[in-house]
């Protein structure tokens, strides 16, 4: 059994190599080989709808992806085991808790919204900057003392290394800490957890990507001002982020026509709009 | 090689008795052959068998390997002894999730075992046959509903329910995980104590209704005694899943890294906080290697667990 | 499989005295817990199957996932989920088998063979992410293949073994002595007389095992994210090997915890809908062929 064992290894390893190789060869001429993405699961709606368009286009090129988290992406790249890593903050520079990764290059690919969100019956409509500091670094601890019931504030929050968390702390919170204790403080691992858990909890307060937003919860105004496409293109609302392709240097053959697939106007237009992620174009310059 | 599909042979219990005369053939070259085989097969068997603990030693080597770098930057005691878990502010102490992990399958034991045994002797003694062949797919099929789905129930209908019979804000705990996993371990525990119960021959039972005893008496002190180390590994197996059990818990046990001194304060185990950070922080840092050594604590807490259950095991079946 | 406890108890039920009382407590208590789960658990089934069930759809079932537009479908992760569950039995059923063959007859009663048992109940305490890890160091890093079918089936394997192999030595280990005496007497050697009496005999408790394996391997999440991915090639029937295995359940997770279709609500309750009804198919093919044999024997 064992002996099988090694011979399927061996195959697998012969296989592996060709494949390699032919990616190798094959980049030159018409678009074969294969993709390997790995990393931010919040960008997965994207890089799976971008991956089954760019498929139709390209039969020839394998496209797989993961998701275990923002920081495994530009990790991948850097071990070699990824072509692409997803992250939703540029990883060659630094940011709170993580180092930059050195000789990585970030592409441009999105532009997401975060909102600040509560239970649907939560009585407060809008939060400065220093309330929401201070809820979530657990100085405030019930509604009443930013405008609502008298009720505990339940507050959840993402797990360490969570995209999402890294863009809020540094654009909602402008860098500071979150608390790490409490009887009313959890932590969830996803944005469909995130969802859930306020959805469900009375006197909740959490933070998600704008396409989640549900009729079953309410994302608050940030210093007066709503989070929407809108007020993100005009300016006011700064609570947004970049989603990056890290790539090993300067990407090539299909990984490059890949990523140069999902900056196009034609899919940034499309189907990244659809997905309710903000085009690249329209915030930048 | 083929003699390893035994599976295939699944037919042959009805032609037992033509394939027990098959065996007297006197043929020296019949003979040489089917000692052949018989070596070869018990060398196949020797062969998978090794094949199991070489795995779980390249998985605790490969735990080890990385776990033991932690080390390098925190000390033993702290790492053991102390219950702050802060390692962006080079923390790390592991005990709550210790204590978390203990806590969390001994309350999950409390609740299934009573329960599954119940069960298996429902199922193996008192139902009739046709309900019997009902039910037992039944639980099969419970064990197969992935563990995801289990913690979305828990997080959408327990934590709630919990939540409006305690009056807590937030009923993320140990008593929500720990009800979520019963439901989990019971089918595990309950069919293959079922299967242990079913197994014990028929004399016994015979033997015992014989000598006046009822029903109460036989299951008792007869079937279960003699079924004992069946139910026994249902129960190390339950335990295993219990305490390696991620996605479902870490759903509804709150992810805080506090110990846990009610049932219903946010807490964390060894696993929930393995699968929650595991892929969240950046490789070779001391982080991760106190993950790996997390991961390999919970590896040596299971083998330690299983060697008292059986060491209890031992002792029990001496005195009785 | 025979009816001795329906029969049995009920010449001796009519003892007066303090233990008849006990027997009709115990027997009472026992009816009304096991009823009380039972229903519980069939209440949990329901709530599963009812919002799910009614919508499933054949192109549901066939067609290919959305990420934008509602009516997506599952029809390449559910094969993958066959696909993978095959494979990773095809790898785990000898070896668990040979195993516990080995541990219930060869194996000497000693201290050392007592440390294989314990390594073998320790490995089936493993988490399942755990495995899942393991499976990225051999096959993303060490053999470099990236995310694919094999490495989740291999990894797979890895876990259902342990669980396989105590199941198998169980089962073998509760066959009467008698049988696997009497077939010695009548000159059959060892492997004749486990592949042939043994096995047979055994088979219902090594089903139950397989049974368990497989819906675990069914619904198992950790370890297909980590080494099998989250994508599929995209197209039904992709027999690749090397091809990105997403399974229903990690599809499930997807959609629960990442996916912003509007209906992903809905593909979750119908997934896991599909997931039970499968699980369900898997006991009833095992079984059938169980349930016949033993009818067949009992003539």
């Amino acid at each position: 059994m064992k002996k099988w064992f090694k011979s399927l290894t061996t195959i697998a390893l012969a296989v592996s190599l060709t494949a390699v190789g032919a990616s190798a060869a094959g980049a030159a001429s018409s678009l074969k080989g294969s993709v390997v993405i790995n990393g931010s699961s919040a960008l997965l709606p994207l890089t799976l709808q971008a991956k089954n368009e760019f498929q139709k286009l390209n039969p020839k090129v394998k496209i797989s992806a993961s998701a275990a988290g923002s920081i495994t992406g530009p990790q991948s790249v850097r071990k070699g085991i990824a072509d692409i890593g997803a992250v939703d903050w540029d990883a060659s520079l630094d940011v709170p808790g993580f180092k930059k990764f050195d000789g990585q290059v970030a592409n441009p690919v999105a532009v997401t919204v975060f909102a600040a969100i509560v239970h649907k019956d939560v009585k407060v409509d809008s939060l400065t900057t220093k309330q929401l500091q201070d809820i979530f670094s657990g100085k405030i601890t019930n509604w009443k003392d930013v405008g609502g019931d008298d009720a505990n504030i339940v507050v959840v929050n993402r797990k360490f290394g969570s995209g999402t968390r890294v863009n809020f702390q540094m654009k909602a919170l402008e860098g500071k800490e979150f608390m790490s204790k409490g009887d009313n403080y959890k932590e969830t691992g996803s944005s469909g957890e995130m969802k859930t858990a306020v959805e469900s909890t009375p006197n909740a307060i959490g933070y998600i990507d704008l396409p989640y937003v549900t009729s079953k919860m309410k994302a608050v105004k940030i210093n007066n001002v709503a989070p929407n496409e809108a007020n993100v293109l005009n300016g006011t609302y700064k609570v947004w982020g970049i989603g990056y392709f890290m790539t090993k240097g300067q990407p090539s053959g299909a990984t490059k026509a890949f990523i140069e697939y999902i900056q196009s106007e034609k899919f940034q237009q499309g189907s990244l709009k659809k997905l309710k992620f903000i085009p690249l174009s329209a915030v930048k310059k | 090689m083929l003699d390893l599909h035994p599976t295939g042979q699944a037919s042959a219990s009805a032609e037992l008795g033509t394939s027990l005369r098959a065996g007297s053939g006197p043929s020296f070259d019949r003979k040489a052959r089917l000692r052949l085989f018989n070596s070869a097969f018990k060398i196949a068997c020797i062969a998978a068998a090794g094949f199991v603990c070489l795995i779980l030693l390249c998985i605790l080597f490969f735990m080890f390997r990385t776990g033991i770098l932690t080390f390098r930057d925190v000390s033993f005691s702290e790492f053991f002894f102390s219950t702050n878990w802060d390692p962006e502010n080079e923390s790390y102490g592991a005990l709550l999730f210790i204590f978390g992990t203990f806590a969390l399958t001994a309350l999950t034991l409390l609740f299934s075992v009573p329960f599954s045994v119940i069960i298996a002797i429902f199922l193996a003694e008192m139902t009739p046959a046709w309900l019997r062949n009902l039910l037992r797919p039944v639980l099969d099929l419970l064990v197969g509903i992935p563990s995801v789905v289990y913690g979305f129930l828990g997080m959408t209908l327990l934590v709630p329910m919990l939540r409006d019979l305690t009056g807590h804000e937030l009923a993320d705990g140990l008593l929500a995980a720990s009800i979520v996993l019963t439901i989990m371990v019971l089918p595990t525990i309950s069919r293959i104590s079922d299967d242990a119960i079913t197994a014990v021959p028929k004399k016994y039972r015979d033997a015992s209704y014989a000598l006046g005893s009822n029903r109460f008496q036989t299951i008792v002190r007869v079937v279960i005694p003699a079924a004992s180390r069946g139910i026994l590994y249902a129960v190390i197996l339950g335990m295993a899943r219990a305490i390696g059990e991620t996605m479902a818990v870490v759903m509804v046990i709150g992810n805080t890294a506090q110990i846990a001194d009610s049932l219903f304060k946010p807490t964390a185990v060894l696993t929930s906080n393995i699968v929650m950070q595991i892929s969240s922080v950046e490789f070779d840092s001391t982080w991760n290697h106190a993950l790996y050594m997390m991961g390999f604590l919970l590896l040596v807490i299971s083998l330690l667990m299983i060697v008292v259950m059986r060491f209890l095991q031992q002792r029990g079946g001496k005195n009785a | 499989m025979t009816d001795r406890s329906a029969s049995a108890p009920s010449a001796f039920g009519k003892r007066s005295g303090a233990s008849a009382i006990y027997n009709r407590l115990f027997t009472g208590f026992v009816w009304f817990v096991g009823i009380c789960v039972i229903l519980f658990i069939l209440g949990l089934l329901f709530l599963l199957l009812q919002k799910g069930l009614p919508k499933l759809t054949w192109d549901f079932l066939y067609g290919l996932p959305s990420e934008i537009e509602e009516g997506g479908g599952i029809g390449p992760a559910l094969f993958n989920s066959f696909y993978v569950l095959f494979l990773s039995l095809a790898i785990s059923i000898p070896l668990g088998l040979a195993a516990g063959i080995y541990l219930a007859e060869f194996a000497p009663d000693n201290k050392w063979i007592g440390l294989v048992r314990i390594c073998v109940e320790g490995l089936s305490s493993v988490p399942s992410i755990i495995f899942g890890l393991f499976g990225i160091a051999i096959f993303v890093e060490m053999f470099q293949v990236g995310l694919t079918i094999l490495g989740g089936a291999v990894s797979l394997a890895f876990l259902n073994l342990p669980v396989l192999t105590r199941v198998t030595e169980e089962s073998i280990r509760a066959v009467p002595v008698e049988m696997k005496n009497a077939s010695f007497a009548l000159g059959s050697t060892h492997l004749q007389t486990i592949r042939r009496v043994l096995i047979p005999v055994a088979l219902n408790g090594i089903i139950t095992g397989i049974c368990l394996v497989a819906g675990r391997a069914f619904g198992e999440s950790a370890v297909i994210i980590l080494t099998a991915g989250v994508t599929t090639s995209g197209s039904m029937w992709d027999f690749n090997l090397f091809s990105p295995g997403e399974t229903l359940a990690v599809h499930l997770w997807y959609v629960q915890s990442e996916a912003i279709v509007p209906d992903a609500q809905e593909i979750a309750q119908k997934a896991t809908a599909v997931l039970i009804f499968f699980v369900l198919l898997i006991n009833v093919v095992f079984r059938v062929p169980l349930w016949l044999n033993g009818r067949k024997t009992k003539l």
